[in-house]
């Protein structure tokens, strides 16, 4: 492999963790923006969706990798697979807010913080008690089509799966720019005392944020699984922190922000695998999360937050 | 509680007396305390190691096997949600509890080096001795490490296994000798058993004259392995040793199959596992080699009679770390009856010197254990996986076929 074709691999590689950790920080930046909270429980929506997804697809007779789908079937299967998995976390999310976060939602403070820390626990036990520790092998219904590209190999699923992501994200951003309920959530970004003066309901917008935020992880844990063709109670965190650190590279509460900061960090990953060391990894990303938070803390695109003055 | 309630206790409690075990009254109690990680990503391994000491103890009880005595387990669990896996911490605390609980006179386990570099100096200070069955790091017994890992003095880590001062360059020595390899990567799971047995391989490799390309560790909590697998697929070696235990494993195994499906991959007794067979799936894990740091003893008749008595009990297939299990606890409670056969009074000091002479046969064969209480026997067995498709998919003593004894140095 030439420089070039090494080149051009870690960037297939990248791209295809940037999307993940796009997903990932879209759900941060979503309520961020507009309750000003860090929501610690996402990670763990995340992986939570990995296992409904994986259920699902066996539900649908597939397991390991000796089922093959093609066509209409693997369309229909991923398209199944997706909306129940993005309607299952969605709630979730909406639940967790409900139950635990909108009782705190006047107190001052890091309180609803740690609370969504304590959420994030409860629901990595709750799949550690019930499914188990041990590794699941995820199902891999895609063909095994390879293309090559100089010396860089492109897998007919890797592109499915950024083809996804990116329609999700497309989807989301024009969904917050055009539609009413968009518009609304992002009148309450900007000053939620004002909207709601205007007649917004505020309690529905951040339901929607909860619930587009969630079914968002939800998609990215069905994108992990069939990526990796693992999943396990203890994914949320690594991928989790790496993805909050994308968005706060992007510009927390920004939503290009956090798509853009996703594939930055996925890119760093793999540049830094191949040029530094693995190992330095986690060294390297939270150098920059620290670094943009003391020299940027706006993020490469600017923080949008709620106007409190 | 009305009077009718307590009448109906006092019933049940009489029946139970009067149904439940013979009370040997006479019999006085001595507690071995098992350390294990029976949660997380090793808890099934962890599951049969248990089994196996529960063999030894429950053979000794049912078989008055040390006569005036009976041995109550005192089972302790240093996985931990947090960690995923075993978890030091929760290791040395689950030692301060063996100590200080003064029936307490002897140890088994623990399943992961990691465990025992935590668990190690407590139990010096406290005179308890331990046997593993599994945790193959050889600093903890090494004399240069002594003032870290037994600073009273007197060896107190025991094996049922050889360490990974053997079991890393034996399997450097077949790498080199058996599987032509000429050049290398050497991967490691940042653990002190992961890094520790790529550190024994690649200095073995080197003096075999292997080409080390490259060296680099795997955050076992990360998913993506890809950019390291990329970098090794545009170095191209031979072959591919990792160091290090499932929860990192099993990802290398399944993306190493996309990226470099062809090149030769082992590792060590961390890649013996049901995981590396269920999680991974055929024929992402075809071809890997992996090690055990003990003779493999399926084949001969003691080893299957005790396979059998053990599947009739557990209902699971023993492997052969149950089988150092097992003899751990033989080797144990034969140290305990010789100091009650004394009649000397029955310590954690006595227990511990009458260990360091054991001469025990048992199924592997004699156990005896050298001045720093390491296994005199080194041999270490290579495994291959290589899929039966008559057999269960993570039976792990069938899917992995033995494929011989590395060559010693």
């Amino acid at each position: 492999m030439t420089t070039f074709d090494l080149l051009l691999q870690q960037t297939i590689n990248g791209l295809s963790l940037g999307a993940m950790y796009s997903l990932l920080a879209l759900g941060f930046t979503l309520v961020y923006g507009i309750l000003e909270l860090i929501n610690f429980s996402h990670f763990n929506v995340f992986m939570i969706g990995s296992f409904v997804a994986l259920f699902v697809l066996e539900a649908f007779g597939l397991s390991g990798q000796e089922v093959i789908l093609t066509g209409l079937p693997l369309a229909g299967v991923l398209l199944a697979a997706f909306l129940i998995t993005m309607v299952f976390c969605g709630g979730l999310g909406v639940l967790v807010e409900r139950i635990t976060l909108r009782p705190l939602r006047n107190v001052k403070g890091p309180a609803a913080m740690i609370t969504s820390i304590g959420v994030s626990y409860i629901l990595f036990n709750v799949i550690l008690l019930t499914v188990g520790a041990d590794s699941k092998n995820f199902p891999n219904p895609m063909p095994a089509i390879r293309w090559q590209i100089e010396g860089a190999t492109l897998d007919f699923r890797v592109v499915l799966i950024w083809a996804i992501a990116l329609l999700l994200m497309a989807a989301l951003y024009m969904f917050v720019q055009r539609s009413r309920i968009g518009k609304a959530m992002r009148a309450t970004a900007q000053d939620a005392e004002a909207a709601r003066m205007m007649g917004v309901e505020v309690d529905k917008v951040i339901v929607m944020a909860f619930f587009l935020g969630s079914a968002l992880a939800g998609a990215g844990g069905l994108i992990f699984g069939l990526y990796y063709n693992f999943t396990s109670f203890i994914i949320g965190f690594t991928a989790g922190l790496r993805a909050f650190t994308a968005a706060v590279l992007g510009g927390i509460g920004n939503v290009p922000g956090a798509m853009v900061g996703g594939v930055l960090i996925g890119l760093i990953e793999a540049m830094g695998g191949q040029f530094i060391a693995t190992a330095w990894t986690d060294v390297i990303i939270f150098s920059i999360l620290v670094l943009v938070l003391v020299f940027k803390p706006a993020g490469l695109f600017g923080r949008i937050a709620p106007n409190k003055s | 509680m009305t009077r009718r309630e307590a009448a109906l206790a006092c019933i049940a409690v009489l029946a139970a007396a009067v149904v439940g075990p013979p009370a040997r009254a006479a019999d006085k109690l001595v507690k071995i305390g098992i350390n294990l990680s029976l949660t997380g990503a090793d808890a099934e391994g962890a599951a049969r190691i248990r089994n196996g000491f529960m063999m030894a103890i429950d053979g000794a009880n049912e078989g008055n096997g040390i006569p005036g005595y009976k041995i109550e387990p005192l089972i302790l669990d240093d996985g931990t949600a947090t960690a995923g896996q075993y978890d030091p911490a929760q290791a040395a605390t689950n030692a301060r509890k063996m100590v200080s609980d003064r029936d307490v006179v002897g140890a088994l386990g623990p399943e992961m080096s990691g465990s025992g570099k935590a668990m190690a100096p407590i139990l010096s200070q406290g005179s308890l001795a331990i046997i593993t069955p599994t945790s193959t790091n050889p600093d903890i017994s090494d004399p240069k490490f002594a003032q870290q890992y037994r600073p009273a003095g007197k060896p107190i880590y025991f094996r049922t296994v050889t360490t990974d001062a053997y079991q890393g360059p034996h399997m450097a020595n077949f790498y080199a000798d058996v599987l032509k390899v000429k050049s290398v990567y050497i991967l490691d799971d940042s653990g002190a058993y992961g890094v520790g047995m790529a550190d024994a391989f690649e200095k073995q490799a080197g003096k075999k004259g292997i080409k080390i390309l490259g060296r680099d560790r795997l955050d076992p909590k990360a998913a993506d392995y890809t950019a390291i697998l990329t970098k090794i697929k545009s170095m191209n070696p031979d072959a591919i040793y990792y160091g290090g235990v499932s929860q990192a494993g099993v990802k290398l195994a399944k993306q190493a199959y996309d990226i470099v499906p062809k090149m030769i991959k082992g590792g060590g007794d961390g890649v013996v596992s049901p995981q590396m067979l269920t999680a991974v799936g055929n024929p992402a894990n075809e071809g890997w080699y992996g090690t055990r740091a003990s003779p493999h003893v399926s084949g001969d008749q003691k080893a299957q009679q005790f396979v059998d008595a053990y599947f009739r009990k557990y209902n699971i297939a023993a492997d052969d770390y149950t089988i150092t299990a097992y003899d751990a606890g033989l080797v144990l409670i034969d140290a305990i009856k010789r100091v009650a056969a004394t009649g000397k009074p029955m310590t954690r000091e006595a227990v511990r010197d009458a260990l360091q002479t054991s001469k025990v046969p048992t199924i592997q064969g004699v156990v005896s254990f050298d001045e720093n209480g390491d296994l005199k026997d080194r041999t270490v067995s290579v495994f291959q996986i290589q899929q039966d498709k008559s057999a269960r998919p993570d039976d792990v003593s069938r899917q992995y076929h033995y494929i011989g004894v590395a060559p010693q140095s």
